[in-house]
């Protein structure tokens, strides 16, 4: 199981650092350290799991409802419900307070656990994690390509949703009834629809979807918790001739980023590339903070992972990593323009794990 | 993360019900010598600063700083590029854009007084980076917790948080009201709830399953293919503009007990929250509500080892296993627990 091989590699890492026990902290916004120790989804309140040099693991939840579901989904990880969590796993570790223990990630945990007047001291771990985190193992990679095909055909589903006159949580609520009836229990996806008046993707709300509006989506499903993410834009109707030579941008971008994947090079490089063609075509401005978060970012246990892609981070991309190039920003001629694809680092370069067309797509009117 | 509609309605959530519970929770500032709160919120733990302002993190966080004096002000940590969302969906004058949203917030502290007194809703769940952050941009802030204020301000639901409930306990009686067909795969069941929610507008929709009443009475969630036994039961976790519940309905096969009998018995049990005396019979039960922030915390329950009863006029949603007939029933519902002696009453039957 693909549980099994993580927890190996996180004990064989655990002691290589000397660490004799790892506290892991997780809730719904940042799980992905909690699912690699203790390989629980969680939804709600806070978890925390603390994993022994033997592997053995005690889960720590705060929700009754969540510590039931963890006793089924989790049948090998020892689970403890306790409504003061910080205290419960304080009480845990102070028999343990000779030992090394570390912490990830240690700016996430209850301020209480990090106190330093506790009896025990606890060092970050988050850089031994986030490099279990972001190097995948093969099995790990398998996942994330059944997750990418899952991707590509909820991004069917969504342009046949695409239809005037709905709003935009009607199309996503028949995202997410698709991706259940493919069995798949979770999804990050944020949207946009309009013109020149849409700065960027949000939570879907009640506008409706009207002729002419380009529509985006970041649509990000996940399989046995690994997240692959796809974005593209359609247009309501036919595209015009400003919407296609924006577009074009983008594409050359996205081209550019991919092919500046490769062992050796750096999340640097991989961001400079996309935002040298929009340097190019005299649209610099629009590759800064001001109108575009990141240029792309690992993907995994988390939909935002490690490394983000930007210029300023020189993160070596290895083999076995996989992120998402995504040259995402404003367009001034003709708004919010979303387009990218899911690689997966090899010794070639990029493998490009989705399959969907990287087009302009237009749906009916 | 959550995906689902997030909006706000003048309607359902006035200002001046915003307004309101911003005076009382400034009067309990000034009682307490508390120049300023805080309260922290993410996608897990919405419910005090979507109390206050209607405001909900789809993802990332936020500190809403809220000072005796001054207007409230959101330090968020998502981009400025969605500054004009934020604004559409909350009530709150200021929005400023960090990603270390507690150096941020001291530092804005410390500028109006160095030594001021703040109060933090819940300082010891803090996260630790947040905390190190205030302490470092305010080194003279004197933080005190302000869990047990914070906490019984928000006890006690008001008509529009009530009425944001049945709202949200409608959605989930829709979305698991429709027996499903014949031979239907559990997936497609939980889809089609799932579909039902968030077409209604529900804010976060989770459903769980308990495939086979006959194997296993405990709720999880479905990955993957999942057989189905004769009896199975679903729970909707539905969020409605920042106000979550919990519905269960029991799907019993031919021959099988109903559940009638089970939910009269639930009925009369809830009745008399806070008292535990209702769920002798009960093999399991559980309410939860919100303390803080998290929106559904473990109250009391067959489980619950330190035990905090809901407050009067306390929103809450129950559950419950009873065996009828031989048959294993699980239910659940929200319910606002009765004040001056009256009884709680579920805001839904269950069923």
């Amino acid at each position: 199981m693909l549980s099994d091989e993580r927890r190996r590699r996180l004990l064989t890492a655990m002691a290589e650092a000397g660490i004799e026990e790892l506290v892991a902290y997780g809730n719904a916004w940042q799980g992905d350290y909690l699912r690699y120790v203790a390989d629980f989804g969680i939804l709600e309140g806070h978890g925390i799991a603390v994993v022994k040099a033997d592997g053995s693991t005690e889960l720590f939840l705060d929700s009754a409802s969540e510590a039931e579901r963890a006793e089924v989904e989790t049948p090998a990880v020892t689970i403890r419900f306790v409504s003061d969590i910080a205290r419960a796993v304080g009480a845990r570790l102070d028999r343990v307070a000779n030992q090394r223990l570390a912490a990830a990630p240690r700016r996430f945990l209850p301020n209480w656990l990090a106190d330093k007047g506790r009896s025990f001291t606890l060092e970050d771990g988050t850089a031994l994690l986030d490099r279990l985190l972001m190097h995948k193992l093969p099995g790990e990679i398998a996942v994330l390509k059944r997750a990418a095909q899952l991707a590509d055909e909820a991004y069917a589903a969504f342009r046949a949703a695409v239809v005037p006159g709905r709003r935009q949580y009607e199309l996503v609520a028949d995202i997410e009834a698709f991706l259940r009836r493919r069995g798949c229990p979770d999804n990050f996806m944020i949207i946009g629809s309009g013109g020149k008046d849409v700065l960027g993707m949000t939570p879907p709300s009640e506008r409706r979807i009207s002729a002419g509006d380009l529509v985006t989506t970041e649509l990000t499903p996940s399989v046995e918790g690994y997240f692959v993410q796809i974005c593209r834009t359609c247009v309501v109707g036919n595209a015009n001739e400003a919407q296609r030579r924006a577009f074009a941008v983008y594409r050359e971008a996205l081209e550019a980023g991919v092919a500046a994947v490769r062992p050796g090079a750096t999340a640097a490089d991989v961001a400079r590339a996309e935002n040298d063609v929009f340097r190019k075509y005299g649209l610099g401005d629009y590759v800064t903070s001001k109108w575009t978060r990141v240029r792309g970012h690992g993907l995994g246990l988390f939909c935002d992972s490690k490394p983000h892609i930007l210029e300023d981070v020189d993160t070596p991309l290895v083999p076995g990593m996989a992120l998402i190039v995504h040259p995402n920003t404003y367009h001034p001629e003709v708004g919010y323009l979303v387009l990218g694809d899911a690689v997966v680092v090899t010794e070639r370069g990029a493998e490009v794990l989705c399959k969907t067309p990287r087009e302009l797509f237009e749906v009916a009117a | 993360m959550r995906r689902g509609l997030i909006s706000h309605s003048k309607a359902e959530l006035p200002d001046a019900v915003l307004d309101a519970r911003l005076a009382r929770l400034r009067a309990a500032m000034a009682e307490a010598r508390l120049d300023v709160l805080l309260v922290y919120t993410n996608n897990t733990r919405t419910a005090g600063v979507s109390w206050l302002t209607g405001f909900v993190p789809y993802w990332s966080e936020a500190l809403l700083v809220v000072a005796r004096e001054r207007d409230p002000v959101l330090v968020v940590a998502l981009t400025y590029r969605v500054k004009s969302w934020i604004e559409r969906t909350s009530y709150v004058a200021e929005v400023i854009h960090t990603p270390r949203i507690g150096l941020e917030a001291a530092r804005m502290i410390a500028g109006w007084k160095p030594d001021a007194a703040v109060g933090v809703a819940d300082l010891d769940g803090l996260s630790a980076g947040i905390a190190d952050d205030l302490h470092e941009a305010g080194p003279r802030l004197m933080l005190r917790d302000a869990t047990a204020l914070f906490g019984r301000l928000r006890a006690k639901a008001d008509p529009a948080e009530i009425a944001l409930a049945v709202k949200a306990a409608s959605i989930a009686q829709d979305a698991l009201s429709r027996p499903p067909a014949r031979g239907a795969a559990l997936g497609d069941i939980i889809a089609d709830a799932e579909a039902r929610a968030r077409g209604l507008g529900a804010e976060e929709v989770y459903i769980a399953a308990a495939p086979d009443l006959a194997r296993d009475h405990r709720f999880r969630r479905i990955e993957g293919e999942a057989a189905r036994g004769a009896s199975f039961a679903l729970r909707a976790t539905v969020a409605y503009k920042g106000t979550w519940i919990r519905l269960v309905r029991t799907f019993v096969g031919a021959g099988a007990a109903t559940p009638d009998e089970a939910a009269g018995r639930f009925a009369a049990a809830v009745a008399e929250l806070p008292s535990e005396r209702g769920f002798a019979s009960f093999s399991s039960w559980l309410v939860e509500g919100c303390r803080i922030a998290q929106p559904l915390a473990p109250l009391i329950g067959s489980r619950v080892a330190a035990p905090d009863p809901p407050a009067p006029g306390a929103l809450v949603s129950v559950q419950g296993s009873v065996e009828v007939g031989g048959q294993a029933v699980l239910l659940g519902a929200p319910a606002l627990v009765g004040e001056r002696g009256e009884a709680a009453s579920l805001l839904v039957p269950p069923s």
